[in-house]
């Protein structure tokens, strides 16, 4: 994707400097494409991919939303769980 | 302790593990029993499993038991947005670990998500491990594609390449 991210490749373009047969990497651009994240067009035999936009830009939203989100509820829970334990002992042991 | 050792200490990490699995992990200073009340004790689940600022949990129901179910409503304070979530409770080790499938609405359900979380001692506190496990790779990579680690080569990338 890093190399997407630079312009359109062909699967044998982003083989090319991985150790992973084209298969592998068609499979790869399979998964990644039908997760909405890339997509390709026909250019006579060539098939160049490329970064679908819209679909990486929701997913890094969505994703930096939920690292966030974690971060803010665990942050959160510090503060929960002091006041748990802090000062007066509650219910419990 | 310093207090930049703490800050350390407490970092969440957030990892993939083979093709279909997400691990979370994060300390708290507080014991395992304390940790596992606040995921499981609906009054203290209130008060913190709420995200971004703003979002409140007027719903929140736990049974906390091998079998139980539980369902989680958010709202915006001011009650323009909504979604809930939807789980099945499938173990309980009281004070030590949980396993439950979730999912979201919004309002259609998300993929099932399969989620073990343990809570152990560590040192002083609790180091707590939740560890997902999604249906398969592809679900995974379409929450994960462009996520921490390449992902966010991929973003910083195409960021160089805007510029």
């Amino acid at each position: 994707m890093a190399r997407l991210a630079k312009g359109e490749a062909t699967v044998s373009e982003l083989a090319d400097p991985f150790a992973m047969t084209q298969p592998a990497v068609s499979q790869h651009l399979k998964v990644l494409e039908e997760a909405g994240l890339i997509s390709q067009r026909v250019e006579g035999t060539k098939r160049p991919r490329r970064l679908e936009t819209a679909g990486i830009e929701a997913m890094d939203e969505w994703l930096v939303m939920l690292r966030k989100s974690l971060e803010k509820s665990y942050e959160r829970l510090d503060g929960v769980l002091a006041a748990m334990e802090n000062p007066k002992k509650e219910k419990g042991q | 302790m310093t207090m930049s050792e703490m800050k350390r200490t407490n970092k969440m990490t957030l990892e993939t593990e083979g093709e279909t699995h997400v691990i979370v992990t994060r300390r708290f200073a507080a014991s395992p029993e304390a940790v596992y009340r606040a995921h499981t004790e609906p009054k203290l689940i209130q008060q913190w499993l709420l995200g971004p600022e703003g979002w409140v949990m007027p719903v929140c129901i736990n049974e906390a038991k091998a079998g139980g179910i539980f369902r989680y409503e958010w709202t915006k304070a001011d009650g323009s947005m909504g979604f809930h979530i939807t789980g099945e409770i499938l173990e309980v080790e009281p004070g030590r670990r949980i396993v439950h499938v979730e999912r979201m609405h919004l309002p259609d359900p998300t993929p099932d998500n399969r989620v073990e979380t343990r809570f152990e001692k560590d040192a002083a506190g609790t180091l707590m491990t939740m560890r997902m496990t999604l249906p398969d790779a592809q679900t995974r990579a379409m929450m994960l594609a462009t996520g921490m680690e390449r992902g966010m080569e991929a973003s910083y990338a195409r960021l160089e390449g805007l510029i």
